[in-house]
C-alpha cells in the first residue's frame, strides 16, 4: 500500500501549492503616481473599543480617534499646544472665561458645518453628568459653554483652571458631528457609521476584532493625508504580531515584546523607532502601613535601588532613567537628577528611622505592565542588600485595578506597588494632582499620599494662569514628591516604541504613545 | 429509537442548567470589578457607582441570575460591557468564522487521521506504520499554541507560502485549521489504526482474502467500515473540543472568532460576553454530543438498549 502513502503526500503537496499560489496581497495594492503605496497596514495589539472621544478609555481607540476627530487645540510635534479647530484663544483676567476663535469653512465627514453651536453641543454632551461618559471628570470645571457668535465660543468655568488649554488639546476634546449626536446619543462611536468627525481621515469600515478601514477625507481643512487608506488590523498575540511585520503582511506594529526588541533591531528591512513619552514606571508606597508612614524609610528604599542595572538588564532599550516625578516631555517638568544607587546611605537612613536591621514588606505587581514581575524580583533582590525582606505578590490586572479604587486606608494593603503613570494632557496638573493630592479613598491617590505643602502648591498652580508662575509651583511640588517626602521611587521614563518596515515613512509617534498616520506612507 | 432520542434530550437539560449556574457564580466569585474596568482607572467613585447601577451589578445575585436565564432563552444575552453592543449579535457575527475553522479542522483531522491510521494498520510494524505513528504522536503532543507559531515561522516567514494572520481569503484558513486539527488528527489516526488492526485479525477478513478478493476491496469495503465506529465517537467529541480549542488558535492567528472574543472578555471581566460565549460553546458541545450519541445509536443497535 505504498500507493496510499504516496497519494497522501501528493495531497499535502497540492494543499501547500494552492496556499503558495494565491497568497493574499492586500498590502500591495496598486500605487499612486508618486511611488507611494495607497494602503498602509498597522497592527495594534487590540481592537478599538469605542470611537467616541468623550467615552474612550484605551490606547487603540484613542489612536483611531486622533485620525478621525479634531479638537479646538492640539499638541504639535514638540508637544506645544497650538490651534486646531480654533485659530487662537484668550483667557479673561480672572481666569474664569476662555474664548476661542474658530476656523471657518470646516466640514464634518457627514457634510455638516462646523461652528460655535457645534462646539457647544459637543461639550454640553460631556459635561452633562447624566450622560455617564467616561471622560466627564476631565471637563468637570466647565460651568457652561456660550456661543458668542457663529465662530466664537466661550467656556465659563467654575474656578480658574491653568491647564485648560491642555485639556482642550486632549483627545477627549474631539468635536463631534451634531448630526451624529442627535442620531446616536450615547451609542455614538460604537460602529463605523456613528463615528463622524472633521479629521484628515474618515472611517469607512469597522469589522470588530478584524479591521478598521480609514480613508483620506478629501475635504479636510488642514494638510491632507498622504496615504489613501489606513488599515488597523489588531493582532493580540505578541509573537504573531512580530511575525506579521517580518513577513510584510503589516507595515507598522506597536507593543513590541521586550525580549524581541533587540532581535528586531538587527532584522533586515525592519526599523525600530523610539520617542520619549509621558509614561513613567514607578513603584509607589502604600502609606497606610508601617513603616512607610516615615519619609526616611521611603528615602532609604529609594537609595537601595540600582536603577541603571534595572534599565540595562530588565528593560533594556525601553526607556531612560527618570529624573523627576514627571517625564521630560510633560509640561512643567523639572530636572531633579537620577536618584543615585547608595546602599550605605540607605542603611544609614534605615538606622535613623529605627530599623537598623531592616524589615519585612511586600511588593505588589502585575504582569500587565511590561516586565512587571521581573522588575519586582530584581527590586526584592536589591532590597535584600540593605536588610529589607520583600515578598512578591503578583495580581491579575482586574484585581489590582479594583484595589486601586474606592478602598479606604484600612482596607488597602499593597506595600510597595507597581504603577505606570503619564498625564494624558501632557501637563503637570494632571500628572500630579489626581494621583498625589490628599484624598479620603484611593480612587486615584492609590497609596494614600498626603502632604499639606504639596496640596497647597497644587491648588495654587491649578488656579494660576501665568505659565511661569505655574511652572515654579510645580517645580517645588516635584521636589516634595520626588525627593523630600517621596511618594514612590521612579525607575525610568518610557519610550513610545514602534517597529516598522523600512519603506514606511512619516509615522507620527507622539509623547502620549499615540501612533498616527496623517503624513505616513509606504514607499513602493 | 424515538424513546432513546427523547431520553437523551431530557438528560441534556440539567447539564445545561448546571453549566449556566457554574458560569454565572464562577465569575461573581472571582475578585475584579467590571464597572471599575469599564470606566478606567482615571474615573471617580461616582462614575464607578453609576456604571455599576447601569450594569445591574447592584441587584441581588439571584435576581441577576434569573434575568440572565430568562433573557437567554429569548435569545437576549445582554450588552457587552466593553463595547455596549448586544452580545447575541456580537456572537452571531463571530460564530460562523469559528465554526468554519472547527469544521475545517474536523475534516482535516478526520481525513488525514483515517488515512494515516489505515496506512499504519496495513503496514503494521513496517516503516509506514512507524512514520505515520510518529507524526500522529507529535501532533497529539504538541501544544497548539506552539504548533501555530512553528507553522507560521516555517510556512509564512521562511517559505513565504501562507499568510500569517487574519481570515481575509480562504488561504488564510489553512494554518489555523491545521493547527487546530493536528491533535484530533493524531488521535483519530491512532484510533483508526487500532480499530483496523482489530478488524483485520477477524475471521471474516481472512475469509474475504481466502475468497480471492482484491486487497483494496478487503480493506475499504470489509474492514474499514467496521473499524469506523469508534472513530465516529472521537470525531464527534473532538468537534466540541475544537470549538474550545479555537480560544488559543484564534489568538495566535488573530482570527476574529468567538474564542478570541471570549479570551478578551475574560481578561476585562466583561460578564455578559463571558457568560454568552461560554453558554454558546457549552450548548454546542452538549448538542454535538447528543448528535453523536444518536448517530452512534443508529450505527450500532447495541447502544440503544443499554
Amino acid at each position: 500500500m505504498k500507493k496510499l502513502l504516496f497519494f497522501s503526500l501528493i495531497l499535502m503537496a497540492i494543499l501547500l501549492v494552492v496556499g503558495c499560489s494565491s497568497q493574499d496581497n492586500s498590502g500591495d495594492n496598486a500605487s499612486e503616481s508618486s511611488g507611494k503605496k495607497d494602503t498602509l497596514i498597522f497592527a495594534p495589539n487590540t481592537d478599538a473599543v469605542i470611537l467616541d472621544p468623550q467615552h474612550m478609555n484605551d490606547n487603540t481607540s484613542e489612536q483611531v480617534i486622533r485620525m478621525i476627530y479634531n479638537g479646538l487645540l492640539r499638541f504639535n510635534e514638540d508637544s506645544e499646544i497650538v490651534g486646531d479647530l480654533a485659530e487662537d484663544y484668550q483667557v479673561s483676567d480672572d481666569g474664569l472665561e476662555w474664548t476661542f476663535n474658530l476656523k471657518e469653512g470646516v466640514k464634518f465627514h457627514d457634510g455638516s458645518d462646523f461652528n460655535a453651536e457645534v462646539v457647544k453641543k459637543s461639550f454640553d454632551r460631556v459635561i452633562n453628568k447624566e450622560n455617564g461618559l467616561n471622560r466627564y471628570q476631565l471637563y468637570e470645571m466647565i460651568k457652561e459653554v456660550e456661543v458668542v457668535d457663529e465662530f466664537t465660543v466661550k467656556f465659563i468655568n467654575f474656578e480658574p483652571f491653568g491647564a485648560f488649554p491642555a485639556i482642550m488639546a486632549h483627545t477627549s476634546g474631539g468635536i463631534l458631528s451634531p448630526k451624529a449626536i442627535d442620531e446616536y446619543g450615547k451609542n455614538l462611536g460604537e460602529l463605523a457609521e456613528s463615528t463622524v468627525g472633521t479629521g484628515p481621515y474618515k472611517i469607512v469600515e469597522w469589522k470588530k476584532d478584524q479591521e478598521i478601514v480609514l480613508e483620506r477625507f478629501d475635504d479636510y481643512f488642514g494638510e491632507k493625508g498622504v496615504t489613501k487608506t489606513i488599515i488597523y488590523r489588531p493582532i493580540p498575540e505578541d509573537a504573531s504580531r512580530v511575525m506579521a511585520l517580518e513577513t510584510g503582511e503589516v507595515d507598522v506594529i506597536q507593543q513590541i515584546p521586550a525580549n524581541e526588541l533587540k532581535r528586531l533591531e538587527d532584522v533586515d528591512g525592519i526599523e525600530i523607532i523610539k520617542k520619549s513619552s509621558n509614561g513613567q514606571r514607578q513603584f509607589r508606597f502604600d502609606l497606610t502601613t508601617e513603616p512607610y508612614d516615615d519619609p526616611l524609610v521611603r528615602q532609604a528604599v529609594s537609595y537601595a535601588i540600582d536603577r541603571q542595572a534595572i534599565l540595562d538588564h530588565v528593560v533594556p532599550g525601553l526607556g531612560e532613567l527618570s529624573t523627576s516625578a514627571l517625564a521630560k516631555v510633560t509640561w512643567g517638568y523639572t530636572d531633579l537628577g537620577v536618584i543615585p544607587y547608595d546602599p550605605e546611605k540607605s542603611k544609614e537612613l534605615l538606622k535613623q528611622a529605627g530599623y537598623p536591621d531592616g524589615f519585612k514588606t511586600m511588593i505588589t505587581t502585575t504582569d500587565r505592565y511590561i516586565q512587571g514581575v521581573q522588575l519586582a524580583e530584581v527590586i526584592a533582590e536589591q532590597l535584600k542588600e540593605v536588610g529589607i525582606e520583600a515578598e512578591i505578590i503578583v495580581k491579575e490586572w482586574s484585581t489590582i485595578v479594583q484595589e486601586w479604587g474606592g478602598l479606604t486606608a484600612d482596607e488597602f494593603e499593597q506595600g510597595i506597588f507597581i504603577m505606570g503613570a503619564g498625564p494624558s494632557t501632557l501637563d503637570a496638573d494632571w500628572g500630579l494632582r489626581p494621583i498625589y493630592y490628599t484624598a479620603e479613598t484611593n480612587e486615584q491617590n492609590y497609596g494614600f499620599y498626603s502632604n499639606k505643602e504639596f496640596d497647597s502648591l497644587i491648588e495654587q498652580a491649578m488656579k494660576e494662569t501665568d505659565l511661569d508662575k505655574r511652572k515654579e509651583l510645580y517645580k517645588r511640588a516635584q521636589e516634595i514628591v520626588y525627593l523630600e517626602d517621596p511618594v514612590a521611587f521612579w525607575l525610568y521614563d518610557q519610550y513610545s516604541i514602534i517597529a516598522q518596515r523600512d519603506k514606511v515613512k512619516g509615522v507620527n509617534v507622539s509623547p502620549l504613545s499615540l501612533i498616527t498616520f496623517e503624513k505616513a506612507f509606504v514607499e513602493e | 429509537m424515538l424513546r432513546f432520542i427523547i431520553n437523551r434530550i431530557f438528560q441534556v437539560i440539567p447539564v445545561l442548567l448546571g453549566i449556566t449556574i457554574l458560569v454565572f457564580s464562577m465569575l461573581h466569585l472571582i475578585p475584579g470589578d467590571p464597572a471599575r474596568t469599564m470606566v478606567g482607572i482615571e474615573a471617580s467613585a461616582e462614575q464607578i457607582e453609576q456604571a455599576r447601577e447601569e450594569l445591574g451589578l447592584n441587584r441581588p445575585l439571584h435576581e441577576q441570575f434569573f434575568s440572565f436565564v430568562g433573557n437567554a432563552i429569548k435569545g437576549d444575552l445582554g450588552e457587552s460591557i466593553r463595547t455596549s453592543l448586544p452580545v447575541t449579535e456580537e456572537i452571531l457575527n463571530r460564530l460562523p468564522i469559528t465554526i468554519n475553522i472547527a469544521i475545517g479542522a474536523t475534516i482535516f483531522a478526520t481525513f488525514f487521521g483515517m488515512l494515516f491510521g489505515i496506512i499504519a494498520a496495513i503496514n503494521h510494524n513496517k516503516f509506514g506504520d512507524g512514520l505515520t505513528m510518529v507524526i500522529s504522536l507529535l501532533s497529539v503532543s504538541t501544544p497548539s499554541y506552539f504548533l501555530g507559531l512553528l507553522l507560521m515561522l516555517v510556512f509564512s516567514l521562511h517559505l513565504g507560502w501562507l499568510p500569517t494572520i487574519g481570515i481575509s481569503t480562504p488561504i488564510h484558513y489553512i494554518l489555523p485549521i491545521v493547527t487546530l486539527g493536528a491533535q484530533a488528527m493524531g488521535l483519530i489516526a491512532r484510533m483508526t489504526r487500532s480499530g483496523m488492526l482489530d478488524v483485520l485479525r477477524q475471521d471474516y477478513i481472512r475469509t474475504a482474502r481466502a475468497k480471492g478478493l482484491p486487497e483494496r476491496v478487503v480493506i475499504y469495503i470489509h474492514a474499514f467500515k467496521n473499524a469506523l465506529i469508534p472513530v465516529v465517537t472521537v470525531v464527534g467529541l473532538r468537534f466540541g473540543g475544537l470549538l474550545a480549542g479555537t480560544v488559543l488558535v484564534e489568538s495566535v492567528f488573530a482570527v476574529p472568532g468567538i474564542g478570541r472574543f471570549m479570551v478578551e472578555a475574560v481578561l476585562i471581566r466583561d460578564y455578559p460576553v463571558v457568560q454568552g460565549t461560554v453558554l454558546v460553546v457549552a450548548v454546542s458541545f452538549v448538542l454535538i454530543n447528543l448528535l453523536v450519541d444518536i448517530i452512534y445509536g443508529l450505527l450500532d443497535p447495541r447502544v440503544r438498549y443499554t
